[in-house]
């Protein structure tokens, strides 16, 4: 297999409303990677965005995206209709074939002009659960409840998610909601989709990230600190919730198995955590200890830019890396309901 | 003063062909009947095509389920979307319907959350106006449920139809702004690039040859004449939405001195059979209280009811060799 590094890495802050386009949006990020690393940008070899045409509801949106990287020399692009975490599980793949150095791999998404919890029920089965309106939050709803049934986790483990996450929030200085509140202030409110409260769910945001691949010899000339990818996997469970253990992911179990996560140490695990009783079940299907940092950035519960929430966690990951605060971390990004969809990618610092 | 937010609505209307296995499903609703499939030994319920463990495809050993159920798990929905079956609280739940043994997601109307438990007996109830889809049934406490008699319709059910409508709302950006003011000032207002020197009309806001963000200092103001370089005869086809009824032109429109053409030109007044590319033109406003810019969105640039019409200026046509190099 061939080494592949993320060399440059650029997000934008969580917005609850950017006020221009996506393409703009997008633009800083490309134009940050390039300077940073020097590159032109007709040394892209590969260009690979995911973004969602239903979001900011116009069609062949993904079209003016590509814009942002520069609409001369022409680009060899594609796009995935997926969050940017499946766009760079592409560009690796892309990349192994050898025959090229670089990709710039982008997700982004404007969550603003559109009302989400309409949107979303569009990605479910479009016979049993669309005409339902059955929405990502009624499912994490579900989810939680199963939860509870099955005595895997309480009210009070939300409400600390939240708490801890909302908290490490304040220190990111890309995130949309921050606040020092404690597990009891929380547990006041009313239930919005019981047992969830309104502060389980993600805020709906705009924003952005971008990570620049390079291969081999060319990731150690354009980096002095490489953030090496060692594995990367991503498996779907049954879009039939009834078909479903809703409190297990069997998928990423598989995944982290076959990616050896717990070879050596985890310093940090980033994860796709957008509602909060999703962190009690992404890590025990990971089988997370106390040594590892969870979302020190405080996770998507602090900005939830859809389409780019999941490769932000990769962002967040080789940020720790680069700066040498950890040593090995994982990054997760899920997408559909009820984390249907799980991604999972190792990353490691070293030359 | 800042233009009103752009709202708008996205809609699809989606025709699914259903096939046997969910086709027997919505034609038990429509009839008012609930079924399941077998697989090995267990019913799966609502009916699936393939095995969920091997991928196998099922023999169609449907199984009559229900109308009575248990709720094995629910969330309830304190403030529903305008998609949920219902416009007033309701619980989402999985409910094992008596001779199942997996859980359906469905919609259950009780009085209250306190109405709702786990192991709950629910029931099903049909809609009076059934249309061969999920929402045709929803499910309700079986100590309030009544009885209904369902007709048999006719036939199976083959099709199910859903209209996907969607609302954005979003206000103008900044470049967008200027440029739908300068419309209703009679003026177009376009970009020119700091750094390629390109001018773009209408402006996105940025310059995409050369990644670079433009703000007000770079807006230009164009002249209303301009030179057609593409135009397509539009016979409309009757589909969803279709307004147009007779052939029409839509053309592109290069301003003089800019890069980028108007696109979308609707051209009303020119005969189809005069028009051609190279011919000049000159935009002609509406008086400024009829103009407006209700139809631009961050979206759809266009020109709005500004323009009352583009007319032949009667100057010589423009040389294709001229018109190569734009950016189209």
């Amino acid at each position: 297999m061939e080494d592949i590094a993320i060399v440059a890495f650029a997000q934008t802050k969580s917005y609850r409303r950017f006020p221009e386009s996506e393409p703009a949006l997008l633009m800083g990020l490309v134009n940050q990677v390039l300077s940073e690393t020097g590159l032109e940008r007709r040394e892209i070899d590969f260009t690979i965005a995911g973004s969602c045409d239903y979001l900011s509801g116009m069609p062949f949106a993904f079209i003016s995206n590509v814009d942002a990287f520069g609409a001369w020399p022409p680009v060899y692009e594609s796009h995935v209709e997926m969050d940017g975490a499946w766009a760079l599980f592409e560009g690796f793949v892309r990349l192994q074939i050898g025959d090229i150095d670089t990709c710039l791999v982008a997700g982004s998404g404007k969550s603003s002009p559109g009302r989400p919890r309409e949107i979303f029920p569009l990605q479910g089965d479009p016979y049993y659960h669309a005409p339902l309106g059955l929405d990502p939050v009624s499912m994490a709803g579900l989810q939680a409840q199963r939860l509870l049934d099955a005595g895997k986790a309480t009210e009070r483990d939300f409400a600390e998610v939240v708490s801890r996450s909302r908290r490490d929030g304040l220190a990111n200085p890309y995130a949309q909601v921050a606040a020092d509140v404690s597990p009891d202030e929380l547990l006041k409110a009313p239930y919005y989709a019981s047992p969830l409260r309104k502060h389980d769910l993600p805020p709906i945001s705009d924003g952005a990230a971008i990570v620049l691949l390079a291969r081999g010899d060319r990731a150690r000339a354009l980096s002095r600190t490489p953030v090496w990818i060692r594995g990367i996997d991503h498996r779907i469970e049954s879009h039939h919730p009834g078909l479903r253990d809703l409190t297990d992911l069997p998928g990423l179990r598989t995944s982290a198995k076959k990616l050896a996560i717990h070879s050596a140490p985890i310093d940090v695990a980033e994860l796709c955590v957008r509602y909060s009783p999703e962190e009690v079940v992404i890590r025990d299907a990971l089988g997370l200890g106390r040594d590892t940092r969870v979302n020190p950035s405080g996770g998507p519960l602090c900005g939830h830019p859809v389409m780019a929430t999941g490769l932000t966690r990769v962002v967040e990951a080789a940020r720790r890396i680069a700066s040498g605060e950890a040593r090995r971390a994982i990054a997760h990004a899920a997408s559909g309901a009820a984390l249907q969809q799980n991604l999972l990618c190792v990353l490691e610092g070293g030359a | 003063m800042s233009l009103p937010p752009r709202q708008f609505t996205l809609e699809y209307p989606y025709t699914r062909t259903v096939g046997p296995v969910v086709g027997k499903f919505l034609t038990g609703l429509r009839d008012g009947r609930l079924f399941g499939i077998r697989c090995r030994g267990k019913v799966i319920c609502p009916p699936v095509e393939s095995d969920p463990e091997t991928g196998e495809t099922l023999a169609h050993d449907f199984v009559p389920v229900g109308p009575g159920g248990v709720v094995e798990s629910f969330t309830w929905i304190a403030e529903p979307t305008r998609k949920h079956p219902f416009q007033r609280p309701f619980a989402f739940a999985l409910i094992r319907l008596d001779g199942a043994d997996t859980p359906i997601v469905h919609a259950v109307s009780a009085d209250g959350p306190e109405a709702m438990a786990k192991g709950l007996r629910v029931r099903a109830q049909y809609r009076d106006e059934r249309k061969s889809a999920i929402t045709d049934v929803y499910f309700v406490p079986e100590a309030g449920s009544r009885d209904s008699f369902v007709p048999t319709g006719e036939g199976e059910v083959q099709i199910t139809d859903h209209l996907i409508s969607l609302v954005y709302e979003e206000p103008l950006t900044a470049s967008r702004e200027r440029y739908a003011k300068g419309l209703l000032a009679g003026k177009f207002i376009g970009q020119k690039s700091p750094v390629s020197g390109k001018v773009f009309v209408p402006s996105s806001g940025y310059d995409p040859l050369e990644r670079c963000l433009m703000t007000e200092q770079d807006d230009v103001e164009l002249p209303t004449t301009g030179t057609v370089v593409g135009f397509t005869v539009i016979t409309p086809v009757q589909y969803y939405g279709q307004k147009e009824t007779e052939p029409y032109i839509r053309a592109s429109v290069l301003l003089d001195g800019a890069d980028t053409p108007l696109g979308q030109q609707d051209i009303r007044d020119i005969p189809v059979g005069e028009f051609r590319v190279g011919l000049r033109v000159r935009a002609e406003f509406r008086p400024p209280a009829q103009r407006n810019v209700d139809e631009l969105s961050n979206r759809w640039a266009g020109t709005g009811s500004c323009i009352a019409r583009w007319v032949p200026t009667g100057e010589p046509d423009v040389p294709l060799e001229q018109l190569k190099g734009g950016l189209f």
